[in-house]
């Protein structure tokens, strides 16, 4: 459509206008609210008269102890299992196109956890790794590994282990289906070349499939260190934050403060302390994708 | 011409659109049973936490709404179930966005701070009949709905915690339920061990360790965690009363005997049941989820075992009370409705114990499987009425886990904890 014309501007204006208005009146008012939340004392008794406290309620969320905990959880809950998933889900993808029959029924089997609910999984999980759990019982009772049951959820690292094998878990699938269909936009010729000059299938994957599809890595990185901030249901349901905060994440300490505490000016300023740290992040990613580019991939 | 016909086939769309709008609009009369006169006028709006499939929520929707809405023409209850944890949260999230309901029954332990959020109404303020209508109301169930000079709501429902005992297990060991805090803690241990197959067995089960859990110990042990005016915790948390209730619970988890808070432990009722628990103490509800769950399973009940203060257990249930904003005389009609002694009687056949004073003395409620409760509820004491409870109890928690789970050193832990609810209390 020419756009030139002032017609056809207000056509596409007012065809645009519904978008636009949903999206600021969902997205774009509430992250603004939220804004101005983090910088009063809106809490339990003040909801009808907030005092403006400038940074107080950033100084107060940087110097509390558990959200440094759950600030360091949820970094390392992302940093094990943004590469898990990426690296099991790359290999799944390979591995079945390189299949040369059965590739669907493999694909569901993969895609089977995506579509499995939150809630359920982490329940499953918490009924396998539960002291009495089933895992326990295949270790100490019936293979006799272990001299007793072992608390899997009752300490901070081993609660937040159980919860990143569930993240991997569920997420492998997805990263097989954008991998996937990655790897079969990468143009045959360079295979063909890279066969004539003697590259074995190492090298090829090296040196032509992972340059080819860098833009799909960098996508899935960007999405899944998103995805890992994001980290709730599972926390809430196997530990709900046990031992003693030890296991909470940004967001299930934003929700305790905010619903529990009713203290939404904290939890306002928390939300965009980990805003700020994604764009950071996600910044840092875009900025060591394009040095690789500029460098080669390898 | 292309242009020409999309407009008309626009226009007969649109056109079809408003028909069908008003069509609907007005099938709502011809399809309706009773001519429109004769519709309620006021819908009042009731958020309570009965489970949507329970006894209870079944004889408020089939029994208690169509007799109110009876006896008074002109208005509807709208009911809306939630989750417990959820409509706590639901009330916080409605209250910034100013959607309330007319009415809501609600724990006792959130109503401090809901009052805080200045969303209640003072009934003794708004109504003068309150005073006859909350005389006939047992008088500790009252102070739950009392902060500072006013009354905030009606108590609705009372339950308290009793010790459950596994039947079987004590009677082939020749043993009885413990009368004493000291009996307790050597029957715990005694019984603790493991099954035939090598299982480990608790001699008693604690799910949490917050203020509802530790609090009968405490008090029972005459220990407390604030003064009575719920203003100081320094001299009353870090007690040596307090202390020794504390060292209770710590000797039996260092023994083994004690667990049931750790995440990944047994569900307290599995456990019970399965003979992996000994004792318990819990509410009347646990008497429909053992029947439910092991109906074949054999328990007795008593009160919770006495110490130097007594034999104290912590109050709990639900208040009814009124929202601001909301329709006040509907919703008066409906507390006063739902506190008198018919709708008591009919909710203590779902296991309701009530706290109307003429219900309690029915022959239903004398009958009823709560009656082992009924004696402990007159001395069962409250939780702190006060809007920090919520942070005070998740730093009773912590502590109490941290002197159980890491050895922390209990009266160092507990002067700690004293300084931080000093804090908390004063309102720094």
């Amino acid at each position: 459509m020419d756009l030139k014309t002032t017609r056809n501007r207000i056509q596409v204006f007012l065809l645009l206008l519904p978008g636009i208005l949903m999206f600021s009146i969902f997205t774009v008012y509430p992250i603004i609210k939220l804004f101005v939340m983090s910088f009063y004392r809106w809490e339990l008794g003040s909801f009808h008269k907030q005092e403006f406290i400038w940074f107080q309620n950033y100084s107060a969320v940087l110097s509390d102890e558990v959200f440094r905990i759950s600030f360091i959880n949820t970094l390392l809950y992302t940093i094990i299992t943004v590469p898990g998933q990426m690296i099991l889900g790359l290999l799944a993808a390979v591995l079945i196109n390189s299949l040369p029959r059965f590739q669907i029924p493999f694909r569901v089997i993969y895609y089977l956890p995506v579509i499995t609910p939150w809630v359920i999984a982490s329940l499953v999980f918490k009924y396998i790794f539960n002291t009495e759990g089933m895992l326990n019982y295949i270790l100490y009772e019936v293979l006799h590994l272990t001299n007793r049951n072992i608390a899997w959820l009752d300490s901070r690292w081993s609660g937040m282990f159980v919860t990143e094998i569930l993240g991997i878990w569920k997420g492998v699938g997805w990263n097989m289906v954008v991998f996937l269909a990655a790897l079969k936009s990468v143009p045959m010729e360079l295979y063909e070349v890279a066969d004539l000059d003697g590259c074995g299938s190492i090298k090829k994957f090296l040196y032509v499939t992972l340059p080819c599809i860098k833009n799909t890595i960098l996508f899935a990185m960007v999405m899944l260190t998103i995805g890992g901030f994001n980290v709730f249901t599972s926390i809430k349901l196997i530990t709900d934050g046990k031992p003693l905060h030890r296991t909470e994440t940004v967001l299930t300490w934003m929700y305790y403060k905010a619903f529990r505490s009713g203290k939404f000016g904290y939890a306002a300023a928390l939300s965009f302390i980990v805003v700020v740290t994604l764009i950071l992040l996600a910044a840092l990613q875009f900025r060591i994708m394009k040095n690789r580019n500029e460098e080669g991939f390898i | 011409m292309k242009m020409r016909a999309v407009r008309k086939l626009l226009a007969v769309t649109i056109l079809s659109a408003m028909l069908t709008f008003l069509y609907a609009c007005s099938t709502q009369d011809i399809l309706s049973d009773k001519p429109q006169k004769d519709l309620p006028q006021t819908t009042l709006d009731f958020w309570h936490h009965y489970s949507a499939q329970s006894p209870e929520n079944e004889i408020l929707t089939n029994v208690l709404i169509p007799k109110f809405e009876e006896e008074n023409k002109g208005y509807k209850i709208n009911a809306v179930s939630h989750e417990w944890a959820d409509l706590h949260d639901k009330f916080i999230i409605s209250t910034s966005s100013g959607i309330l309901p007319d009415v809501a029954r609600m724990d006792i332990a959130w109503l401090p701070e809901f009052h805080k959020m200045d969303i209640l109404v003072p009934l003794d303020k708004e109504f003068s009949e309150f005073e006859s209508v909350s005389g006939e109301l047992l008088e500790n169930a009252l102070n739950t709905a009392k902060i500072g000079d006013h009354y905030y709501a009606l108590p609705l429902n009372t339950n308290t915690k009793i010790l459950f005992i596994n039947k079987q297990v004590f009677a082939d060991k020749g043993k009885k339920a413990p009368s004493t805090m000291q009996e307790m803690m050597e029957t715990a241990k005694e019984l603790s061990g493991k099954t035939p197959d090598g299982k480990q067995i608790w001699g008693l089960c604690e799910p949490a360790l917050s203020g509802w859990n530790v609090l009968p110990y405490i008090w029972s042990f005459g220990g407390d965690i604030t003064d009575e005016t719920y203003t100081k915790a320094s001299g009353y948390v870090n007690s040596p009363e307090t202390a020794e209730a504390i060292n209770m619970l710590k000797e039996l988890y260092k023994a083994n005997a004690l667990t049931g808070f750790n995440s990944g432990d047994i569900p307290m009722t599995d456990g019970f049941g399965t003979g992996r628990y000994m004792m318990l103490l819990d509410g009347p509800w646990k008497i429909a989820e053992l029947k439910g769950s092991y109906p074949d399973f054999q328990y007795e009940t008593a009160n919770v075992p006495g110490g130097k203060g007594g034999s104290v257990s912590v109050l709990g249930g639900e208040d009814i009370a009124m929202l601001k904003g909301g329709n006040k005389e509907g919703a008066w009609a409906f507390m006063k409705f739902m506190t008198a002694s018919f709708a008591q009687e009919e909710m203590s056949k779902a296991g309701q114990i009530p706290v109307n004073k003429a219900a309690l003395e029915s022959a239903t409620v004398k009958n009823a499987s709560f009656s082992p409760f009924l004696n402990a509820i007159t001395t069962a004491k409250i939780r702190p009425p006060i809007a920090t409870w919520s942070e005070i109890d998740n730093e009773l928690s912590i502590a109490v886990t941290k002197i159980l789970t890491e050895d922390a050193d209990t009266q160092k832990t507990l002067d700690e904890l004293a300084i931080k609810l000093d804090a908390l209390l004063s309102g720094r």
